[in-house]
């Protein structure tokens, strides 16, 4: 170890226990999981021992032999540069390249013709890589994969992505090391047990710092004045200037994108000075923009920046005093994360201000400061099976060097998420690829990937290949968009449905300006500068995320436990509860709360269980099924952490659902797989597996190439399915995903165990509670229906064109 | 089956669950946007549509011969959906069983040349009009005459107490102009907003209904 240690003590740094325990089990050639925050020198605990070993080689191999594999773009950028420091000043003939999404045809080429000692990519990226031709002469001198951030990417498809490729590029590499570097899970020993499969030799490393993090409320003067619902907060925007003001910079996290826009907005409106040191950064803003920012915070330039998760990883910003969470950003990892961001010095304790957009999310700031004494960050559920990553990666291998079915099943079968996947299964995938169907049938001229003669399969149509080629990565949004100026410069991308809405003269906030739409031109929104002092503010789907499973468990602690101690989050809540216990009651652990009342929306029942928003998604479908069997009704459903809301324009009786007894235990997963074949809830599940899978063709939306007669909806292709097709892996998928993802199942029988324990407390209310606000608000909601189509029409009535 | 029976002048029309409209007086089926043959041409580039999802069309329209007296079909536009392919055999051999007179008007969709429809016995035209009334593809508006035409593949979304909403096919019926759904299976909806006049017919497969405006 000596070079890279005296490479630390030039920098006039000492090495942390963890760096140097890393570095030594490197050199005795094991495997790994290294388990550290961000920001604490982790990146130089993994390389350092990866150069170590280089520096004793005398003639280098060309070809590529450290990958290192990072879910976000920024980070890659930041990866590269510390590592290349590192090994240009100790060996100053390797290089690290950068290859992302980002990347020009011309660097990539590059890269292929002189591949680089080391490589920071994205998983996307490295698929894009195997699906060339000649990808194992590429990796032939591959010796290490580093996965960073390993808890962010475990849990989501991109995790099977990466699942996928390691066991695959094992297949040929069969002395290839494997590092995860992660933040501390629940389940930590299962997201080594994913990451490194088989591998036996391996060691675990855990980074010992432990981060202070103050956590403070910003809390409204009078809590009469506070909103009940609401996701904004703005109505708190002075105290927000006040922490500006007194900072040298401050970070204002927000959850959308939308709701970045509309802050900067109103920043930059209250304090118009601002302008010039106040910045944004978020997912849809062009790339050039995005790096500018992050360098200029470094550069300490900025007073302010309001961002989304696109700032929550990674990027050493020193500089940064300040952080503002505003709203719930429902889940403590995320929030430690966030938190992480200021006083980014190693020891150096952090402070984040927690800004509650309506009054219940105060209960949260409490949950959320429990979550981080006990430095716990929430498992991440792993997925299983997910049948449309697989088609996509076997497209990619049938693009590129093609397949032999026989050879690779085994190999498939070796991860975590397909270890289950049968005989009769893995048929049915490559009859899906090579027949698009389960039986032959004579004119069918389905075409997708050939059988060759040596048995492999392989694709040899050039248009299916590009538009593969195109559509790879499992990140699902709408059509993109481009935003520019007519005279050029790129401003970012909007979704599709967004500018669909609008009409030319309109006026729209995006990137902090406000553009008058001019017309839409080849998949380009081309605008101009507009004097306008209001615009309509974008939004983005995928915006809302749901809350962890963990925190809901922490916020009931919190509701319960401690609504009678003196925290000022719950002092400033007294009136809120006041209200609440007017009308109805603010439920005791044995306490099932139920509430009925009337608007001129119709009759609202809102359950109080407390579990989180996914239980909850679960629950109100399924008792508005068992509801549904009694007699003829439609559902409208909302739901939210704290509990859901059944809507509907007939009341059904109270007695009834009290004497048929549906808070049972009993059919529950019949009852479940009914709900969510009735109320449809896989609908939304189905949109990205339509998209990954490869069914539903999004356009190539920065080289308008031809795809006509080829767009659908992934909406078309869910009816065809449920219609024609319900044994469809795919379709098949999307309902076993609402389950396990959506519901956790083996958590809903706790559930039900629990509510079997409690008292129902039925309460006829004569107005809406405080905390049934946020609920019967909330226009994003399922349905469920046992009415006929014909009836319910009947019952309905036209929306008039707006004048 | 419930049929919605409309008068436009003296004539009358009877709108079909199936997404037809039967002219009475006339004895003719109009049908817009079948886009047959959607479903082969998704599966020959490699997206598997079930191919079930094709047949509908020979069922429905078997149906609509066994309730109305039929002699003559108009298609208003994108009866394929794209260029030939192995759907075309089952088409022409159908073609070949009808005595009706058939008649195609082209939509942006048919890029089957024309000839292929003509050796069939098929009529191919830009538009067609009778009496006081026009057919066409696009919706369009022609002085003294009533328009039927498709293209648009109409839907409205409904409301309803207890914030419940529907989005539906439609036929729309504007000053002078009527819109069909498309008949096809797998061709997706396009959500109009009705102004004041205009009369919307929603079917729900089974039924068409009236809608009233709040």
């Amino acid at each position: 170890m000596k070079e890279v240690a005296q490479w630390f003590d030039d920098q006039g740094w000492r090495p942390q226990a963890f760096q140097k325990e890393c570095w030594k089990a490197y050199a005795q050639g094991l495997n790994g999981m290294l388990h550290a925050p961000t920001g604490s020198g982790k990146t130089l605990a993994l390389w350092g021992g990866i150069v170590q070993e280089a520096f004793h080689v005398k003639k280098h191999p060309t070809g590529l032999q450290a990958l290192w594999l990072t879910p976000l773009r920024a980070l890659a950028v930041e990866i590269q540069q510390a590592t290349q420091r590192i090994t240009t000043d100790l060996i100053p003939e390797l290089q690290v390249a950068l290859r992302t999404g980002d990347t020009s045809q011309s660097e990539r080429t590059k890269q292929k013709q002189k591949p680089s000692f080391g490589l920071v990519t994205t998983p996307e990226s490295l698929h894009v890589i195997l699906s060339t031709k000649d990808h194992q002469k590429q990796f032939k001198n591959l010796k290490v994969i580093i996965v960073d951030e390993w808890h962010e990417l475990l849990g989501t498809k991109r995790g099977v992505q990466v699942e996928l490729a390691l066991a695959y590029l094992r297949s040929f590499l069969p002395v290839l090391k494997v590092w995860g570097i992660s933040a501390t899970l629940g389940n930590k020993d299962l997201a080594r047990e994913i990451l490194l499969g088989p591998l036996e030799n391996y060691t675990i490393v855990k980074a010992d710092i432990n981060k202070k993090i103050n956590v403070k409320s910003i809390l409204p003067k009078k809590m009469e004045s506070f909103p009940w619902r609401g996701h904004l907060g703005i109505q708190l925007l002075p105290h927000v200037l006040k922490l500006v003001k007194k900072n040298k910079t401050t970070l204002i996290f927000t959850n959308t994108r939308a709701q970045c826009e509309i802050w900067f907005h109103e920043l930059l409106n209250a304090e118009p000075n601002l302008a010039g040191s106040m910045a944004m950064h978020h997912g849809s803003i062009d790339k050039k923009l995005r790096l500018w920012v992050e360098e200029a915070l470094r550069k300490e330039q900025l007073k302010v920046v309001v961002c989304t998760s696109s700032l929550d990883l990674g990027v050493d910003f020193s500089p940064v005093e300040n952080c503002v969470q505003i709203g719930s950003p429902k889940g403590v990892g995320r929030f430690i994360q966030r938190a992480g961001r200021s006083g980014h010095k190693p020891k150096a304790g952090s402070t984040i201000h927690f800004l509650p957009t309506h009054a219940m999310e105060l209960i949260e700031s409490v949950a959320l400061q429990r979550g981080i004494e006990s430095q716990q960050i929430e498992d991440r559920m792993p997925y299983l099976n997910s049948y449309d990553v697989l088609l996509q990666f076997l497209m990619t291998l049938a693009v590129g060097s093609g397949f032999q079915p026989k050879k690779l099943f085994p190999i498939i079968k070796q991860t975590f998420c397909f270890q289950t996947l049968n005989d009769e299964q893995w048929q049915w995938i490559i009859n899906f690829l090579v027949k698009g169907s389960q039986s032959l049938e004579y004119y069918d001229e389905y075409k997708k990937v050939n059988v060759l003669e040596d048995g492999s399969l392989k694709v040899v149509n050039k248009g299916i290949a590009m538009r593969h080629r195109f559509s790879m990565g499992t990140i699902v949004s709408d059509a993109i968009l481009k935003v520019r100026y007519q005279k050029g410069g790129y401003l970012g991308t909007v979704e599709e449905w967004f500018v669909a809405k609008l009409k030319p003269g309109d006026v729209f906030t995006f990137s902090g300006r406000n553009l008058e739409l001019i017309r839409m031109h080849n998949m380009e929104v081309i605008v101009r500068k507009s004097k306008s002092k209001k615009g309509r503010i974008p939004a983005w789907m995928g915006g809302r995320m749901s809350f962890s499973a963990h925190l809901s468990d922490l916020l009931k602690n919190a509701l319960f436990e401690n609504q009678n101690q003196e925290t000022p989050e719950f002092k400033s809540l007294r009136p809120v509860f006041y209200q609440q216990k007017k009308e109805s009651i603010v439920p005791q652990p044995h306490q099932f709360l139920i509430e009925r009342f009337e608007t001129k929306e119709g009759f609202h029942t809102v359950f109080y269980p407390f579990e989180g928003y996914a239980i909850h998604e679960a629950l109100a479908s399924l008792m508005a099924y068992r509801i549904s069997l009694l007699s003829p009704i439609t559902f409208s459903m909302s739901f939210n952490d704290y509990g859901f809301e059944l809507l509907s324009d007939q009341a059904f009786s109270k007695e009834y659902f009290l004497d048929n007894n549906l808070l049972t235990i009993e059919h529950l997963h019949e009852d479940l797989e009914r709900s969510i074949n009735v109320s449809e809830m896989a609908r939304r599940r189905f949109r990205d597996i339509a998209v990954i899978s490869g069914l539903v063709f999004q356009g190539f939306h920065n080289k308008p190439i031809k795809a006509k007669h080829l767009q659908s909806s992934s909406q078309l292709f869910y009816d065809v399915f449920k219609d024609y097709e319900p044994n469809n892996l795919l379709y098949q998928q999307a309902l076993e995903e609402t389950f396990d993802h959506g519901m956790e199942r083996g958590r809903m029988i706790k559930v039900f165990e629990n509510i079997q324990k409690q008292d129902i407390v039925w309460r006829d209310c004569s107005q809406p509670t405080p905390f049934s606000f946020p609920l019967i608000t909330d226009r994003i909601r399922s349905k469920l229906s046992s009415e006929s189509v014909e009836d319910r029409i009947k019952k309905m009535y036209l929306q008039l064109e707006k004048k | 089956m419930t049929i919605k029976r409309i008068n436009i002048g003296e004539n009358h029309f009877d709108l079909h669950p199936s997404g037809a409209i039967y002219w009475v007086e006339k004895e003719t089926l109009m049908l817009a946007d079948v886009h047959l043959g959607k479903v082969a041409h998704f599966r020959k580039n490699g997206i598997a549509v079930p191919r079930e999802a094709e047949g509908s069309f020979y069922k429905k329209i078997t149906l609509l011969f066994n309730k109305f007296e039929v002699n003559r079909i108009l298609f208003l536009g994108d009866l394929f959906h794209s260029f030939q392919n192995n759907e075309w055999h089952l088409f022409s051999s159908w073609v070949k069983q009808q005595q009706n007179e058939l008649i195609l008007i082209e939509g942006n969709h048919d890029v089957i040349p024309a000839s292929k429809f003509e050796q069939l016995g098929m009529t191919i035209t830009s538009d067609f009009s009778e009496e006081t009334f026009y057919f066409c593809h696009f919706p369009t508006k022609k002085e003294k005459y009533f328009v039927f035409c498709g293209h648009v593949h109409p839907g409205v979304k409904l409301k309803g107490a207890g914030l419940q909403q529907l989005k539906m096919p439609c036929f729309f019926q504007s000053q002078n102009q009527l819109i069909l759904p498309a008949f096809g299976a797998f061709t997706g909806l396009h959500i109009l907003s009705p102004k004041e006049d205009d009369r919307v017919y929603v079917t729900s497969g089974k039924e068409v209904m009236e809608i009233e405006r709040n």
